[in-house]
């Protein structure tokens, strides 16, 4: 395969990084990397959104849209996959890859949610950040199914150097398997929540209600005015991106901030079809680039190579990148890129009602929600089912939704709806899968995609492990609601496909072992150590928290190490 | 950036926004969908009105031109099904306006035209194609409502930048709802 670039077209196309992909993690390596001096070429296969100038619904009131945030029939229609996302609607739709884009095989049906353009998902994310602990890292290995090569205590550092610019709202709870960490202010509870929380830990000693941490700016201290973004105006329309900058996006925040050191290069439309390896040097010597529109071939060179595709697509291009040393994929020396795919279970849920507080409402739409630290086998096996889950809840009055299906004509009915109705609740839980050896993506052998690429298999699915613990959570989340004081609870197993929770981890897991993992402590391929993956490909097991502000830890402590090993020249 | 130049480019962002083929004065510009006439529209207007009508301090959805956006939604988010179930609906209603009393439905007095649909509510056209007439109709007649300016803003309270979230707030008589 190719060399080192020395003829003068190739010089102008060589830079000191590379990092593929621009989302919540390749945008923060764009900026460690700018930071520290290197010239980086971020390649991103969508187009470019830049931050203000590209939000077209940022603003729109309920009326300006056209069918009111609902989806048109043609749309929904040619997007079977893409509409099942609860983000995915009339106001945010031009934020999501279609499913014409990009096909792919469904060996077992996934749920493949995707974001091209600058910022990625980063865009449209969940923003919920909650640190591992130490029961998440070690836990795996406990229970034989894996084994990270890296500590809590390794990480906690870096979780501090990304929450402090990424701003993380928060109380300091003092929970010992979900770690405080650098924290504004914390959303508040409304009194239902609070009186919900008070009453299930006092049914359920050991168990912990606490408000939920999320990547949004309560206050906006003088490292977010910098980046330009001011105070979360509690809008809650957050998918649509963010005109004050309220919650953190790659376009918000990392790539501007890359950009300003003048080391940053960003490249939109530009589908990267594989790493290219030389096998002379044992290094990655670059990649090689599709032009999204015009299909147009390029190559571009680097010494050091960021992998930031998102799970799914990083494992694609990296099984694409076939060379005379590695030719089933780079680094795939044991058959193991594209295995051990796992998810979070998000399929249980409870709905009921809840009397009382008629005379209690809130004012603002808060980004986040009351949450519960896992309680099941933390630190030792205590069920019929491995590992365990959060559980996230809610209470809301209910608005006027609750007059369709709900008899009533004329002036009395339409007064009571313009009233606070009833309270509700909500109930979900985000539980781990194990990674398992069977749950693998892989290259099709003759379909191919628009730009000639081999289209992905998806083989992922659910165990027995998981149905035990939907039922174990449904049974807990009752008899917590029923602590609660809660009415009319309703449970129900939604049967989603994997991909729904958008939370799809591994295929290039890292590890101690060469022979069981693909990547070493450092986020790096233990062959072919100049090639680094800090995206969702490199878990070795998924924990039950939303997993991103882990993707921008490790990204960042990986990038750290990538500037010095370069400055040492072992790299 | 301060909280000043912030708010700037949020209202440059407004001017700038770009929201698809929307006219400028709003989705009630937009045309009445093929294949419906003026008074099968204002038929549809008749029937919102009944169901949501003008009431001290915001109007009835009459007023905010129910029927084109019921029909524009019938035709842009709904299978073939529910505009036959909207013609059915609209069948159903004339021939019990008729029948009630020789009229049409838009010229009945408010309490016969309530009644009727009160009437209508309890024995509704059956569902065809997984289409229930008289609940296709009652659910755009709420969300055309209460997602309209006059209904979000003066039936209910809209708050557009609400700047923060308290979490307990009194209720005090006479509050109503959050639109969002």
């Amino acid at each position: 395969m190719s060399s080192h670039p020395t003829t003068p077209g190739a010089r102008a196309h060589t830079y000191d990084a590379i990092v593929v992909g621009s989302g919540i993690s390749g945008g923060w390596a764009a900026k460690e990397l700018c930071e520290a001096g290197l010239r980086t070429l971020v390649l991103e296969r969508g187009r470019d959104v830049q931050h203000l100038r590209d939000y077209p619904t940022a603003l729109a009131n309920p009326w300006d849209l056209p069918h009111r945030g609902r989806l048109p029939r043609a749309l929904a229609q040619a997007n079977p996959i893409a509409r099942k996302c609860y983000a995915f609607d009339e106001a945010t739709e031009h934020f999501f890859a279609k499913d014409a884009e990009q096909p792919y095989v469904q060996e077992k049906p996934f749920d493949w949610i995707r974001g091209y353009q600058v910022g990625g998902k980063s865009l449209i994310w969940a923003r919920q950040t909650q640190r591992w602990s130490h029961h998440d890292f070690e836990g795996p290995a406990r229970d034989g199914f894996a084994e990270w090569p890296i500590t809590y205590d390794e990480l906690a550092p870096w979780y501090s150097h990304v929450e402090r610019f990424v701003g993380i709202s928060g109380n300091r709870d003092g929970v010992e398997g979900l770690p405080d960490g650098e924290f504004l202010p914390a959303w508040e509870m409304n009194d239902a929540e609070r009186a919900m929380a008070g009453r299930i830990e006092g049914a359920f000693p050991g168990r912990r209600v606490v408000q939920g941490r999320c990547a949004h700016l309560t206050e906006a201290r003088p490292e977010h005015l910098a980046q330009g973004r001011g105070k979360c105006q509690s809008r809650n329309l957050c998918y649509r991106g963010c005109p004050f900058g309220g919650y953190f996006s790659s376009n918000s925040s990392t790539l501007p901030w890359a950009a300003r050191t003048g080391n940053l290069t960003i490249r939109p439309g530009s589908v990267v079809e594989s790493i290219l390896h030389d096998d002379a040097t044992g290094r990655a010597s670059g990649v090689r680039v599709i032009d999204a529109a015009t299909k147009a071939v390029t190559e571009y060179f680097a010494k050091v190579i960021f992998v930031n595709a998102a799970c799914l697509n990083t494992n694609l291009i990296l099984l694409n990148s076939k060379s005379r040393r590695y030719p089933a994929g780079l680094g795939n020396d044991h058959g193991l890129l594209g295995r051990h795919v796992a998810f979070h279970n998000y399929r249980g849920s409870l709905n009921a009602s809840l009397e009382g507080f008629a005379d209690s409402y809130y004012s603002g739409r808060r980004p986040t929600q009351p949450m519960m630290p896992n309680f099941r086998n933390v630190t030792r096996q205590e069920t019929d089912f491995q590992r365990g889950y959060m559980v996230f809840f809610s209470a809301a009055r209910r608005g006027w939704t609750r007059g369709q299906g709900a008899p009533g004509i004329g002036a009395k009915y339409k007064e009571e709806l313009t009233r606070p109705g009833p309270w509700g609740i909500y109930m979900m839980m985000q539980g781990e899968t194990i990674p398992r050896y069977e749950n693998h993506v892989r290259l099709s052998a003759n379909q191919r995609d628009p730009w000639g690429i081999p289209q992905l298999v998806t083989s992922i699915g659910y165990t027995e492990n998981d149905e035990r613990m939907i039922r174990d959570f449904l049974a807990q989340g009752r008899a917590m609601l029923e602590a609660a004081g809660a009415r009319d609870i309703r449970a129900t197993d939604d049967r989603r496909n994997p991909g729904l929770d958008i939370h799809e981890m591994g295929g290039a897991r890292m590890g101690r072992d060469p022979r069981q993992s693909l990547l070493n402590r450092w986020n790096q391929f233990h062959t072919c150590p100049n090639v680094f993956v800090t995206d969702g490909a490199c878990m070795a097991s998924t924990g039950v928290q939303n997993p991103s502000l882990t993707f921008m830890a490790l990204t960042a402590r990986a990038a750290r190490h990538a500037v010095d090993e370069l400055g040492k020249g072992t790299l | 950036m301060n909280r000043r130049t912030l708010l700037r480019h949020a209202a440059q962002l407004a001017a700038a926004a770009a929201l698809g083929s929307l006219p400028h004065r709003g989705w009630s510009a937009l045309p009445r969908p093929d294949g419906w006439s003026a008074s099968e529209e204002a038929l549809l207007d008749a029937i919102g009105d009944t169901i949501l009508p003008a009431t001290p301090g915001s109007p009835g959805a009459g007023s905010v031109a129910i029927g084109r956006f019921i029909l524009v939604m019938t035709a842009d988010c709904y299978p073939p099904a529910a505009a036959e179930a909207v013609r059915r609906l609209l069948a159903e209603v004339a021939k019990r306006a008729q029948a009630a009393g020789s009229r049409l439905f838009p010229e009945l007095p408010t309490a016969e035209r309530e009644s009727l649909l009160v009437a209508l509510e309890r024995q509704p056209p059956p569902a065809r194609d997984g289409v229930a007439p008289w609940r296709h109709v009652k659910d755009l007649t709420l969300l055309g409502y209460f997602t309209a300016e006059a209904g979000a803003t003066q039936a209910l309270r809209y708050d557009p930048v609400p700047g923060a979230y308290r979490g307990s707030v009194p209720l005090r008589p006479g509050d109503r709802a959050w639109a969002t």
